[in-house]
This record gives C-alpha cells, structure tokens and sequence, in this order.
C-alpha cells in the first residue's frame, strides 16, 4: 500500500509537470536551453550571431531608420557620406543607406526562403528516400549523383536568364540547386536510426510511420537540418548576389548584390573615390553577412553534432 | 496385477475440520486408485491436506466431516464403526508417521513400543512376539540389541526404522508412508531408500508414498499425484510427470527441487498457498499461476485426461504452449553470396518456462530471435503465439503480448528521451489506459527492475545514464506490456560482470514473480546454467540439441554440444 500511495504521489508530481498550466514555466526552459546554447558559442560565433542580429533588425525596421526612401532620388547624385546622407548616394542621388537597409530585407528573404525550402524540401525527401528505400531510394539517390556534378552557378544563370528576373524565380532557382545536400543528410540519418534497435522496439510495439517521425526521426533529423539552413542561408545570399551581379536579378529588388551591379558598372568607378562608399558599403554589409553565418553554423554543427561536441 | 479390482478406492472424498472456525477443507473432492503392489507418489507444498489425507484413510482423524467413500477392498471404510475398524488398522492399513520425537512415547522401550499393535491384533505369546520383534527389526536393518533402548537414545536414521518396523509389524497389505525422509541427511535417506524398495519387493505391499522430496518420490514411486489446495492437480506415472510436468504448480514443485537442477539458482513458486483452505469459486492455484486468465478465477478445473495416463486439472488444459515456431529459415543475400543464417529451428516455449538458446557467436541465434519475434520476417517457416500465427507485430504491441530485449543497452533507448517517456512509449504507443496510468504502470515497472522513481530520475535523458541503467530501462519498456513471453538476446552480455549478474537475477526474479515465460539468448553458457529450464543449442544455423537443463548440461548428446560444453567447463578445471 505504502508503495502505490508514493507511486500516486509520484504521479502526481509527473502530472504537474506536463500540466498546461505550467506552459510558462516550460517556455522558460526552452529560453534556457537556447541562452545555454548561445552561451556554449564561441567568439567568433558570438560575433556572428550579433551582426546577423543586427541585419535582421536593419531588415525588419528599415522603413523607420531610413529617412530616404530607397527608390527615388533624394539628393545630389555621387554624395561622399556626410550629413543628410549617412553613406553618400548613388549615380541617381539615391541614398545609399536605404538601399542597403533595403537590400538586407531582401537578402534575407532570399537566404531565409532558399534555406527553407531547400533544406525542408531536401530534408522530406531524404526522409522518404531512406524510410522507404528500395526503388525509389534508387532514382533519388541517382538523381542527387545528377545534381551534385552539374556545375551548379553556370545553370543557375541560364535558369534565371530562362526564367526572367523576379525574386521568387531567384528563390526557386537557388532552391533547386541547394536541396541535394540537406537530402543526403536526412538519408544518412535516417538509415542509421533504422537499425537503431529502439526504432524497431517502437515498430514492434505497433509504431506507424506518422509516430516515428514525430517522435524519433524528426528530432533526431532536425537539428542537422538546422544547421545545414543557416549554411545554405550564406551560400544563397551569396548566390543572389552573384546573379545580381550579373544582371540577372530582379532589377527592382536593390539587393545587395543589385547595388554592387550598378556600382560596378558605372564607367571609371575606379578612377573616382565613388567606389569607397557605392561599392564598399554593400560589399562589407554582404561580407559581414555572409561570414556572421558561417560562424553561427559552425558553432551550431559542432553542438548538433556529439561526434564534434567532444573535441 | 492392474486388470483386478483396487485394492484402495478412494470416490469423491472431503475432508473438513469442523474445530476450527470457519471450518477448514482440507481433502476436497479426491478420487484415488491404486492397485496391490503399486506405489503411489504424493508430493505437494506443506499444507496442501496430504497428511490428512493420509490419515482420514486410516480414518484417525477426529472432529471432522467426512464425505464421500473409501473402499478398501470393497468394504466402505466410511460405514464401519470404530470397531470394525480396528481390524483393518495396522493389520490391513499401517502408517509411517512422519518422524519425530513425540511419535513414540518417551517412557517405552523400542520393544515395548513394537509389542503394542502385536498383542493388539493377533494372539501371540511373548516369546512368539518377542521373535516377531526380533524379526522386524533385521527386516528395517536395526540391530536387534537396540530393542530395549528408549526412543531419545536412538538418532533420527533409527528411529525412522523403528516407526517402519512398527508399521511393517502385522505385514498390512497398505502401507501409508508420511514423509519419510525429512531431517535425515544424505546416507540415511539413500539407506530408507533401499530399505523401502527391498521391503515392497519382498513383502508385495501397496505404498502411499508422501513427501515434498521429489527425487525420492522419483526413485520410488510408479505413479505420482500433485495436491494442492486439497486437490489432485496433476496425475500420472513418475517418469512422465517428473520429465514432462503439465500443471505449472507440479514444475514449480520441480523447479524448487535441487536435486533435479544442479546448477540452477533455486527458485520457489511465487505468491503463498491460500491461508485457509476454503473452497474456491475458481483455480485454487489460480492465483500463483503463470497462465492464469479471467476463466481461471471464475470455475473450479476438473481433473482431465491430457494424454495417456496423464490427469491435469487445469482450464487450459495443461501448461500452454507460448510460442512454436516451425521450420523457420532466414539467409541473407550478401554481396553475391548467399548466407544460410537459420536452417530449419523448431522452437516451443512453454508458459512460465525460461528456455535457453546457446551456441557460439556467428551461429544464428539473433538472426532466430528476430524473426521469432516479427522484426525480420522467416524465408520458410512460421511463429505462432498462443496458436495465433505472428504477423503485423500483432503479438508484440499488446499488452500481455510478447516483447524482446535487445543486446547493445546504449542503441536500445533513444539517447534523446527522458527516462520516463522511454518506460512508457509502448503504452503511448498502444494507447493504453489514460497518461496518468500510463505514468503509473511505467514507475511501477522501474521499480521491478530498481531503479529510482523520483522526478529527477524520472526526467533524465537516457544520454546521461550508465549501460547498466540503460538496460534496465530497456528491461522497464519491456515489461511495462505485462508480457507473457520475453526474449532476451544476449543482454548482459555488454555489462561487466557484476551488473551482469544483478541484471540476470533480477530478470529471473521477476520472471519467477510475474511468471513470463523467457527465451533467454546467450553465448555464455555458464549463465545459461543458471536460469534455464529447457536448453537449445545452436550451431551454423540449425539447432542440433534440445531437452531438460538438467539432461543436456550433464549428458549432452550432440558432438557440437559437447565440445561447446567442454570448452566453456573443463578448460579451467584443467587448468
């Protein structure tokens, strides 16, 4: 008797623990696992992570730290940084300022819209590729083979030479080239927890397909899927530019890389002092990015990763 | 000898003790034969009414209500008056009484003592009884000399022959022997032993012979009886029933005998006899049972032919057959060779029984446990559980199902879960019973396997525990379904040796607790010794070996067998 009234007891106290009530006090957790995790970076992550910060808010919040708009001339054209016009202007008199808070938001919306559905899309179809194996596994696996030796960037401009300038073009463009890795990952992954003897308890114990996911191969999955978006975040961010770069971006999107095109195509830049401001600004705020990521992602795969955590 | 009428027939007899409040049943319903010179084994736990019965047959037993007959060549016992029945005691039915100090009385002599049924049955003069006594005591190998010492000044070995002496002394056609051998060391035993066989076999008297000593029942008896709760469970000749129990209370009689297994940890049956013997709605056994069902509790067995000359009193009709698997074959296309990892296993797990499958690494043992259990599926072959074919995992994700164990404790948990969510994730799985009994019946399975209960254990990640926890964890998830049936594939074989063996007693502890019947999977053959019943041994696939524990440890048959055998023993001794 003794016994079942401390196993009540017990119960009890499991109880209040997954009561909703006590939502808060789980949310509170999850925040300390995350100041935990951040807390484990090192440096140069901790770095990244503020600078990536800091465009996020530039993106989310440019309208409102942007006196100028970042689309019609505002002021005489070729500028030095000084007053009225915290980085100079362009060739048209548009501020160089709001074009680069400008281009952060669409950097991110292409780094964040590329890194989903690449690293989801890849993800779901590794998934299924190692889940249910055989035939299909075959054709996915020959298909990846396929992708990866394309030579990715030279197809990427034909497709968006092909497809026309737009930024969900872009995003699917870069998307299509980026999924294969994400996709091997979750393969690998999930081949390996098959034969992890409690997956087959949880088959034997009558575990469907939709069960295991949930509560076995996505946890597992996810956070190597994470870390491999925040890497495709920088590669697509990266890309864009480059298309940009080319002309083959959307000519109304002032990305980044978009400003460095029409910088770099302004006849003579180099003979001018033009360049120390149209051109360095968005190439230090496009390095900055890109680096920040890198960092973050590395701290993030050596936590994801046990194998690297002990090292 | 068998086609004459019994010499004792006992129909439907009850016997209850109307003394003591409420009244106690201790023979109820009981229905024996036996012939002239047959003997009769009776065994059963103390308290189980086989002294009573032993007496109400001499009809000795006061303050009690007798119903039903005992026919001792025809005549009704029952109707005579005590008169009558003078005659037939000790001269047609004599008794062995269980030996003791107070059985003779302390101010006789041997003689003394040996004159009294003498002069009370037949007319002899003193020198005649004095030849008589002289003669009985040769007959139970005592010296005669001894015949003027008082009973204290003789030791336990002696005094058991002067009560043989006593019962032998008017030559009765029946000869009623009550535990004859308890507190007699080794020598004594073998020498009452002989003595016992050598008397039937000169004098031709018919033997009940009662005790809890199996192995002395087995050497003496031809037919055996089980009681329990006073009732004839099981029935049938000694060699069968002591080879082949077919009542579960009659293999835990075996079980707990060491003469039987002598290598096996002991185990006892689990629960307690009923403390009173009243009678039953249900299986009196019922409760202590490892089969039992719902059924069980609700009528009283009859006591059935199972087979030839073999009575079981059990609903089931017998210890149930668990798992059979037949002609399973597996092999395995490797590159462009083709690996033949199971040819042709037969397997029969019986309720409640733990069954041994040995042989070295490499020989298919593994392979043979997947597929017995649903995670690989048989080339040829089927498994069947409780007579249902296995298919869909049916029999491993219910409750009360089959469950297995595996071998490496570190890939058996998901490092990423709590402790808790491990225990339970069958029962989420199942959806069993609401989160709180869910919650519940998982704490309780920890702490069958003990390990802690407290919230902080309970939320830990199964990364932060030691293999040995890991594998009682594992263990928990199992046995959280209440299973009837665990294979365990090679489980401790990952641990060092002490938790190895505070796994495997803990394991068989429970087994012997809960009663699930175990197919235990081990290259490690001296801890197969210890906790198997039945053995299998395997080699390159095929099982070449199969019996008792007892048989196949001792006498193995197969070449394999013993050269696996005598690897793993005699080296050391050797040295």
């Amino acid at each position: 008797m003794a016994i079942n009234a401390h196993l009540i007891n017990i119960s009890k106290k499991i109880g209040v623990l997954s009561d909703p009530k006590n939502l808060t006090a789980k949310a509170k957790g999850h925040c300390q696992k995350i100041a935990a995790t951040i807390k484990s970076f090192t440096l140069l992550g901790k770095f990244g992570l503020t600078v990536v910060t800091f465009f996020v808010l530039l993106a989310v919040f440019a309208p409102l730290i942007t006196v100028h708009p970042y689309d019609l001339p505002s002021g005489p054209p070729l500028m030095a940084p000084g007053e009225g016009h915290l980085l100079g202007t362009d060739d048209l008199g548009i501020d160089i300022w709001a074009q680069l808070c400008r281009g952060a938001k669409i950097s991110i919306i292409v780094g964040l819209g590329t890194a989903l559905l690449a690293g989801l899309g890849g993800g779901l179809i590794g998934i299924i590729s190692g889940y249910v194996g055989g035939i299909l596994d075959k054709i996915i696996m020959r298909l990846i083979d396929i992708m990866l030796v394309i030579p990715d960037f030279p197809v990427m401009i034909l497709l968006a030479a092909f497809l026309g300038p737009s930024l969900t073009n872009i995003i699917i463009v870069l998307a299509l080239f980026s999924w294969v890795s994400s996709a091997r990952i979750a393969r690998s992954q999930i081949l390996m927890l098959k034969e992890k003897t409690y997956i087959k308890s949880a088959v034997l114990y009558g575990a469907g397909t939709w069960y295991l996911m949930r509560k076995h191969f996505l946890p597992e999955i996810f956070p190597l899927i994470a870390v491999q978006m925040i890497r495709l975040t920088g590669r697509a961010i990266i890309s864009e530019a480059g298309l940009s770069f080319l002309g083959l971006g959307d000519p109304t999107s002032k990305s980044w890389g978009l400003t460095i095109h029409y910088a770099t195509s302004f006849k003579g830049i180099y003979y001018t002092d033009f360049w120390k401001w149209w051109l360095f600004y968005p190439w230090l705020f496009l390095m900055l990015m890109v680096v920040s990521l890198a960092f973050i992602s590395r701290d993030l795969e050596r936590i994801a990763d046990p194998r690297l955590r002990k090292k | 000898m068998s086609a004459d009428k019994p010499l004792l027939d006992i129909r439907e007899l009850s016997v209850t003790y109307t003394s003591s409040n409420p009244a106690v049943t201790a023979v109820s319903n009981l229905s024996l034969q036996i012939r002239k010179g047959e003997s009769l084994g009776i065994i059963g736990e103390s308290g189980c009414g086989k002294s009573t019965l032993a007496l109400s047959i001499m009809r000795l037993l006061k303050d009690v209500r007798t119903e039903g007959e005992i026919l001792f060549s025809g005549v009704n016992l029952m109707d005579l008056t005590e008169q009558q029945l003078r005659k037939y005691r000790w001269e047609k039915i004599a008794i062995v009484f269980q030996n003791s100090l107070e059985v003779l009385n302390p101010v006789l002599t041997i003689a003394e003592q040996l004159e009294e049924p003498i002069w009370a049955h037949e007319k002899l003069t003193a020198k005649e009884s004095n030849q008589r006594i002289i003669k009985v005591l040769n007959m139970v190998g005592l010296d005669p000399s001894w015949k003027n010492a008082y009973p204290h000044q003789l030791s336990g070995g002696m005094r058991q022959r002067v009560l043989l002496a006593m019962a032998l002394v008017c030559e009765p056609e029946l000869l009623i022997v009550d535990e004859p051998t308890t507190a007699l060391d080794a020598a004594s035993k073998n020498e009452i032993y002989h003595l016992l066989r050598d008397l039937q076999k000169r004098i031709g008297f018919a033997m009940i012979l009662i005790s809890h000593d199996v192995a002395f029942i087995s050497r003496l008896t031809s037919q055996v009886m089980t009681m329990y709760c006073g009732q004839v469970v099981e029935y049938g000749r000694t060699s069968d029933v002591l080879k082949n129990p077919m009542h579960c209370y009659t293999r835990g009689l075996l079980n707990a005998s060491a003469q039987f297994f002598r290598y096996k940890d002991l185990w006892g049956i689990g629960g307690k006899p009923p403390e009173e013997m009243r009678i039953y709605e249900g299986c009196p056994f019922a409760p202590r049972c490892c089969q039992s069902s719902d059924n069980c509790r609700k009528s009283r067995p009859e006591l059935r032919y199972v087979a030839l000359e073999r009575q079981v009193a059990c609903h089931k009709g017998g210890i149930e057959t668990f798992l059979k698997a037949e002609g399973i074959k597996k092999s395995f296309q490797v590159k462009n060779r083709v690996i033949q990892a199971v040819k042709r296993a037969d397997i029969e797990i019986r309720s409640g029984e733990v069954v041994a499958l040995v042989g070295e690494s490499g020989s298919g043992k593994s392979t043979l446990a997947h597929t017995l259990v649903g995670i690989l599926s048989p080339d040829e072959g089927s498994v069947y559980f409780r007579g249902k074919k296995v298919e869909n995992h049916w029999a491993s994700r219910m409750m009360e199902g089959m469950q297995i164990i595996f071998q490496d404790p570190f890939s058996a948990t998901s490092p990423r879960m709590k402790v808790l969510d491990v225990v339970k994730e069958p029962l989420d799985i199942m959806k069993w019973g609401s989160p709180e009994e869910r919650n519940e019946a998982a704490c309780r399975a920890l702490e069958a396997v003990r390990l802690p209960v407290n919230p902080e254990f309970l939320e830990r990640y199964c990364y932060s525990l030691s293999g040995g926890q890991r594998q009682r964890v594992a263990i928990a998830r199992a046995l959280v379904t209440n299973p009837k049936l665990v294979i365990a594939d090679e489980i401790t074989s990952m641990l060092d040796p002490s938790n190895q063996a505070n796994i495997l007693r803990e394991l068989k502890g429970l087994q012997n607790r809960f009663g699930f019947a175990m197919l235990y999977i081990t290259h490690e053959l001296h801890l197969a010794r210890k906790v198997a019943d039945k053995v299998y041994v395997m080699h390159e696939g095929e099982i070449v070996e199969k019996g008792d524990a007892s048989e196949v440890f001792e006498k193995p048959k197969h070449l394999y067998t013993r050269q696996l055998f005598s690897e793993a023993f005699y080296e050391e001794s050797k040295g």
